[in-house]
């Protein structure tokens, strides 16, 4: 059985993470089969939820996959498609089958995804949903009902470091923390002076912080730029270093970055994301 | 103010197609400030259907009234004053949705019709432009966020905002739209109470809301409970 997130994130070993995105289907075999590859690889597997509202399978389900294969999961759970009922309703589902680290988002807006006529929930947002998973695992549901059995959570949130103004961001976090998380996986990063002032600020707190770094790829540039991809905010300096250039290439550059975050020395480790790419996770080492 | 639209013209004349005597009736407050109702627009849209209902060789006779408001029963009842409702077969009303139903419940033996589409509660930004600023959520936070409503004006609604996708004050599903939290945190900052920010806003209280909504004034309780 993998070590569990908790453990790994007070270990003082400099983590790595990634992402994956569950099938838009029934199919698991190719997620099995990247889980497997990535196994030994990652500290810890993140599965996506309905990302940039595109519906794909719940992530529940690949999270137990992951367990099944002894690797550790944190399952990302969106506000926008369910209302505080449901939320905890997964919640405490994903408790039982053994889901522990939960990473708790606000939700990409719904017109960025195919099915762009849904209506959004965003009943609650991640500073309440925190707080909720909180609630439940301190017994009681978030209006106060007692529990028959509570879970036990590792809460994570997300922020932004390349946001501008970062200010607001800040005071965001801030809340996140207080709300109950105690670990941060942000949004891609590439620029590491706007890492070191985010991280100035959090290190206030003993919150962990997985910095985001994104596999990008020379096809994508047009979308990197017209705001296709929401929180991804790539300098145009790296766009023209992309443009153009060959799969290894960007596979270097995401690894030199890569690097260069860790030997920096900011943060507690990182969080790789390559929508469509994943089995270039580890080439990124 | 509420804010509406006239809607498309051909929509209207398919709705009084066939009407022989018509009263357009306007209203004169909201939808006469932004221009979609009041008596102007309702002598523009009498020369409309007169002339595109004759063209179809439809023989109708259009009369207009504008009344102070159609959402008061008083002024409703008396435009029965001034015209004899009962000699027109469709009563299309140029008010909001609320007036439009409190015409139809007045005068609940007649087909009263809507020619506005009801949009939203807003402003005016300027002569002609119009934006909407609130919900009527009933749950007003907006002590907390420097005048600004978040429930109104961030696209997810958030009450602890910015989300991760702002991006140089803009939110992320439009480049054009300013990001309601980083306009909240300037004014608040702007105002020495950013201390309002820090603080967490709990969960909307959705079960204030109730549809329909209905409110007694505590003077008046007893005649009505």
């Amino acid at each position: 059985m993998a070590r569990s997130l908790e453990e790994a994130l007070t270990s003082g070993k400099f983590l790595v993470a990634a992402s994956l995105d569950p099938p838009k289907g029934t199919d698991l075999r190719h997620l099995g089969k990247l889980i497997k590859e990535l196994k030994g690889g990652v500290d810890v597997l993140g599965i996506s939820d309905n990302p940039c509202a595109v519906m794909y399978m719940s992530p529940w389900a690949v999270c137990r996959l992951a367990l099944e294969q002894g690797v550790e999961p944190i399952m990302h759970l969106t506000c926008r498609d369910r209302n505080r009922l449901a939320l905890q309703s997964d919640l405490l589902a994903a408790a039982s089958i053994g889901i522990k680290n939960i990473l708790c988002v606000s939700g990409d807006h719904v017109k960025f995804g195919d099915h762009p006529d849904a209506r959004p929930s965003h009943d609650i947002e991640s500073v309440h949903l925190l707080e909720a998973a909180r609630a439940l695992a301190a017994g009681k549901d978030m209006v106060g009902n007692p529990l028959a059995g509570s879970p036990a959570f590792c809460l994570g949130a997300t922020a932004n470091p390349e946001a501008d103004p970062l200010e607001p961001q800040l005071i965001k976090v801030d809340k996140k923390i207080k709300a109950g998380a105690s670990f941060l996986v942000t949004h891609p990063v590439f620029n590491i002076e706007n890492l070191k002032r985010f991280m100035e600020h959090v290190r206030q707190s003993n919150i962990k912080v997985l910095a985001g770094v994104r596999l990008l790829l020379p096809e994508e540039v047009p979308k990197y730029r017209d705001g296709t991809y929401p929180g991804l905010f790539v300098p145009e300096d790296v766009l023209e270093e992309i443009d153009g250039a060959g799969t290894g290439t960007c596979v270097e550059i995401a690894g030199r970055l890569l690097k260069e975050i860790k030997s920096a020395n900011l943060c507690d480790g990182i969080h790789i994301t390559a929508p469509g790419h994943e089995e270039m996770i580890l080439d990124l080492f | 103010m509420i804010v509406a639209k006239r809607k498309p013209f051909e929509e209207i004349k398919e709705l009084v197609s066939g009407s022989k005597k018509l009263l357009i009736l306007g209203c004169g407050t909201c939808v006469a400030v932004c221009l979609a109702g009041g008596e102007k627009e309702v002598a523009i849209l009498a020369s409309q259907l007169k002339m595109a209902l004759t063209l179809e060789n439809q023989d109708v006779e259009v009369d207009e009234l504008t009344i102070e408001r159609q959402c008061d029963r008083e002024f409703i009842e008396e435009a029965n004053t001034r015209v004899n409702v009962d000699d027109y077969d469709i009563i299309l009303s140029t008010a909001c949705g609320a007036g439009v139903q409190l015409v139809s419940d007045v005068f609940d033996h007649k087909v009263v019709l809507p020619a506005l589409n009801t949009t939203f509660i807003g402003v005016a930004e300027g002569p002609g432009i119009w934006t909407e600023r609130c919900r009527s959520c009933g749950d007003c936070v907006l002590a907390e966020t420097g005048g600004i409503c978040p429930v109104t004006m961030c696209a997810k609604g958030l009450l602890n905002g910015p989300c991760g996708g702002a991006r140089y004050g803009k939110c992320e599903i439009d480049p054009e739209k300013d990001c309601a939290w980083t306009l909240i945190y300037n004014r608040l900052k702007k105002l020495g109470r950013l201390d309002r920010m820090e603080q967490i806003l709990p969960p909307k209280r959705y079960s204030v809301q109730q549809y329909p909504a209905k409110t007694i004034h505590e003077a008046y309780r007893r005649r009505y409970e």
